[in-house]
C-alpha cells in the first residue's frame, strides 16, 4: 500500500471493519490483511456493523451478503443513506454472485469468495486508491 | 464498482473455472476439469494409479511460486520413495521442484505426534505462508486410519472443509477406499468430487478402469472409461456414448457400390451411405475377402477407407490386397487407412479411441471391421461391448460413414450378441459353404437389407483373381 494513501486512524493504521460469521474466513482475513498492514476490527452481523461503524468510522468495511440481523446490501444501504458512514468505502465479499446487485446496493467493490489473499488486498488498495485520489475536476 | 476485477463472475454459472487434469481425454469426461475451488477425493486399491493421476494433474498446473502447489505425504509412503519414483514419467520437470512452482513436503512426524489433531493447524499454517493453489494430501486414508473415534474424525473433517472452502485452493484427497467405505467415511460427505480408479482382471490380462462417482455443480461422463498407465501418466479412453442423431436426418440418400457387380444388382446399386452391414458365415465363405473388395472399391472411387483388423498383421494384409490385384503401397497412397491390433493385446477402447480419431482427421466414407468377434472374445463386459457396438454405429451413420462389420459364425453354436448385433445391422449378407455330393461351394444370400426390395434367393460366390464374383 502506497504510504501516502494511508491516513492514520488506529494506531497509525488503516482500520478496516470485517463483518463475517465464519470462522476460517474471519482467521484469514485478520492473518492477511493484518500482514499487508491494515488495523482490522470483526462483527457477526450486520447489525453490530452498522452501530461499530457509526461509532468508529472505519476506512473500510468489508461485508458478506449472507450475515444476521441486517444483510450486507441492506447494511451497505443504510451506510450509504447516512451522511455520517456515507464515506466508509464498502467492499461487499460474499459465497454469492451479487456483483450487480452489491452495486444497486451503493458498494463500492465486490468480490466473490473463496479468499484469495492477492485478489482481497488488490481490491482494498483500490478503494483507498479511489478514497484518497484528488476530485476529477483538479486532474490535470 | 471499477475495483471489481474483470474476471468476477457475475452469475453463478459462471463461476466455475476448471483445473485441468493434463489428460485431454480425463478433462471431457470431467467436463473441463475438477472445478477450481473444490475438495475432491481419488480413491483405489493401491497401485490403481491414484498417485500418478495426482502427480500428473500438479505438473499441469504448476506455473509459478507465488502460487505453489503443494503435495503433503502422510504415513503411507516415505516422500523419498514418492519422489524417486516421480521421476520415470516424461512430465517430471525438474524446474517446477527447485523453483518453488511444486513444494512436497511431509506431515509424517507431526501426525506421529499428534494423531489427525495436527492436520488442521498445519493446512493453516501453510495457507497463511504458502498460499497454495493446490493442495493435494496423500494418503489421505491414512490420516483416516489414525483417527480413534467416528466423532473425532468428523469434527476434524468439519474443520478441514470449512478451512479449505474459505480459501481460494483446489483439494485432492487420495486413499487407498473402497466402494463400500463410500457411505461410512465421513471424508466422502464433504468430498465436492469424487473419482475412482480400479482394476480388474480378464483372463493374463489387467484391465483398468476410472470412473467419476460426484462431481458437485458439474456435468461428467458416467460409467467406466478404460486406462492404461503410461510414461506419459494415464492414458485414458472415454466410454463411447451414442450421438444425438438429428429427427429429421435419413440415410437414405446415396448408395455406395460395393464392388461386386452381381451384389450390388441384388442390392439394387449397392449400400446406403452411413448405413452398416453385417457379413456373417463359416471361416472360408469368403468374408474377408467380400470386405477388402468393398474397401478397395472405395478407394476407386477416391473415397478414404479404414480397414480394423485384429488376425492378419500388415505383412499378411499385403499378401492378401496383392491377390486380389493391388498393391499395399497403391492402397495407402489411395486412401487406405490400417488399424491393426493383435487380438491377444486387444483393448477395446484404445481401439476405437484411435478408429474415431482416423474417421476424424481422414474423413473415412468406408470403415470394415474384421471381425467383430475377436472384439467379442477379447471383451470382459459383453454389455458394455453391445453398447458400444450400438453407438459405433450410430457414430457412423451421423458421420455418413458406410461400416461393414465381418462375424464368424460356427456350427456349435450362435455366437453371443449374434442376435443383437444382427439387429442393428440395416443390411445382413450370410455367406456359407455348401456340400453337394463331393462338390463345395459357396453362396450369398440377403437376409436383410432396409429399405431396399432385395433379391431373396441364394447365389453362388466365386472367389477369383479379381476378388469375389456373385452370379
Amino acid at each position: 500500500m502506497p504510504e501516502a494513501l494511508a491516513a492514520p486512524t488506529t494506531n497509525g493504521k488503516m482500520l478496516i471493519l470485517v463483518v463475517e460469521k465464519d470462522p476460517h474466513v474471519r482467521e484469514l482475513e485478520a492473518h492477511f490483511l493484518g500482514e499487508a498492514g491494515f488495523s482490522v476490527a470483526f462483527v457477526a452481523d450486520g447489525q453490530s456493523a452498522l452501530e461499530q461503524a457509526r461509532e468508529r468510522l472505519p476506512d473500510i468495511i468489508i461485508t458478506e451478503i449472507l450475515v444476521p440481523k441486517l444483510d450486507g446490501l441492506a447494511l451497505c444501504r443504510q451506510l450509504k443513506a447516512d451522511p455520517t458512514t456515507r464515506g466508509i468505502s464498502v467492499l461487499v465479499f460474499s459465497i454469492l454472485a451479487a456483483s450487480g446487485r452489491a452495486r444497486e446496493a451503493g458498494a463500492d467493490a465486490f468480490l466473490m469468495k473463496p479468499l484469495a489473499e492477492h485478489r482481497l488486498i488488490t481490491a482494498v488498495q483500490g478503494l483507498l486508491a479511489l478514497r484518497h485520489s484528488p476530485p476529477p475536476e483538479s486532474s490535470p | 464498482m471499477s475495483a471489481t476485477p474483470p474476471s468476477e463472475p457475475s452469475s453463478p454459472k459462471e463461476g466455475l473455472s476448471r483445473v485441468p487434469t493434463g489428460n485431454a481425454q480425463l478433462d471431457a469426461i470431467l467436463g473441463g476439469g475438477f472445478p477450481a475451488h473444490s475438495i475432491n477425493i481419488i480413491m483405489g486399491e493401491p497401485g490403481s494409479g491414484k498417485t500418478i493421476l495426482a502427480e500428473r494433474l500438479i505438473f499441469a498446473n504448476a506455473h509459478d511460486s507465488e502460487r505453489p502447489i503443494l503435495y503433503l505425504t502422510t504415513l503411507s509412503e516415505p516422500l523419498e520413495k514418492v519422489v524417486h519414483y516421480l521421476q520415470q514419467f516424461d512430465f517430471y520437470d525438474e524446474e517446477k521442484l527447485t523453483s518453488g512452482a511444486i513444494l512436497y513436503e511431509s506431515i509424517a512426524q507431526e501426525l506421529n505426534e499428534r494423531g489427525i489433531a495436527a492436520l488442521v493447524p498445519k493446512l493453516k499454517e501453510v495457507i497463511k505462508t504458502l498460499s497454495p493453489r493446490i493442495i493435494v494430501i496423500d494418503s489421505f486414508k491414512a490420516i483416516h486410519d489414525l483417527s480413534t473415534s467416528v466423532p473425532e474424525m468428523r469434527r476434524m473433517l468439519y474443520e478441514v472443509s470449512g478451512l479449505l472452502t474459505a480459501y481460494a485452493t483446489t483439494a485432492f484427497l487420495v486413499g487407498e477406499y473402497s466402494e463400500e467405505q463410500i457411505s461410512t467415511f465421513p471424508e466422502f460427505a464433504v468430498a465436492d468430487g469424487m473419482v475412482e480408479l480400479a482394476r480388474k482382471k480378464h483372463g493374463i490380462r489387467d484391465e483398468r478402469y476410472l470412473r467419476v462417482l460426484k462431481l458437485r455443480g458439474s456435468h461428467y461422463m458416467e460409467g467406466l472409461h478404460a486406462f492404461r498407465i503410461t510414461s506419459r501418466g494415464l492414458d485414458v479412453f472415454p466410454r463411447l456414448t451414442s450421438p444425438e442423431v438429428p429427427h429429421s436426418y435419413t440415410i437414405r440418400e446415396t448408395r455406395l457400390p460395393t464392388g461386386v457387380v452381381g451384389l450390388d444388382r441384388m442390392l439394387q446399386g449397392g449400400v446406403w451411405a452411413g448405413s452398416s452391414t453385417l457379413l456373417e458365415g463359416r471361416t472360408g465363405a469368403g468374408k474377408t475377402t467380400l470386405a477388402l473388395q468393398f474397401i478397395l472399391e472405395g478407394l476407386k472411387r477416391g473415397e478414404p477407407s479404414l480397414y480394423v483388423n485384429f488376425q492378419e498383421n500388415p505383412t499378411q494384409l499385403a499378401r492378401t490386397i496383392r491377390s486380389m490385384g493391388w498393391e499395399l503401397e497403391d492402397a495407402l497412397r489411395k486412401g487406405l487407412h490400417l488399424i491393426y491390433a493383435s487380438p491377444v493385446e486387444l483393448q477395446i477402447d484404445s481401439i476405437l479411441l484411435e478408429l474415431f480419431r482416423t474417421l476424424e482427421e481422414k474423413n473415412v466414407k468406408r470403415v470394415v471391421v474384421d471381425a467383430v468377434g475377436d472384439l467379442i472374445g477379447a471383451a470382459s463386459d459383453l454389455p458394455r461391448l453391445f453398447s458400444y457396438l450400438y453407438a459405433l454405429a450410430q457414430h457412423f451413420t451421423v458421420k455418413r460413414v458406410a461400416s461393414v462389420m465381418t462375424m464368424e459364425t460356427s456350427s456349435l453354436g450362435a455366437n453371443p450378441m449374434e442376435g443383437q448385433i444382427s439387429a442393428m445391422s440395416d443390411t445382413i449378407l450370410s455367406l456359407q459353404v455348401e456340400r453337394r455330393d463331393n462338390h463345395f461351394r459357396r453362396t450369398l444370400q440377403i437376409v436383410k437389407a432396409r429399405g431396399t426390395n432385395h433379391d431373396l434367393n441364394m447365389h453362388e460366390l466365386r472367389i477369383t483373381a479379381q476378388g469375389v464374383e456373385v452370379e
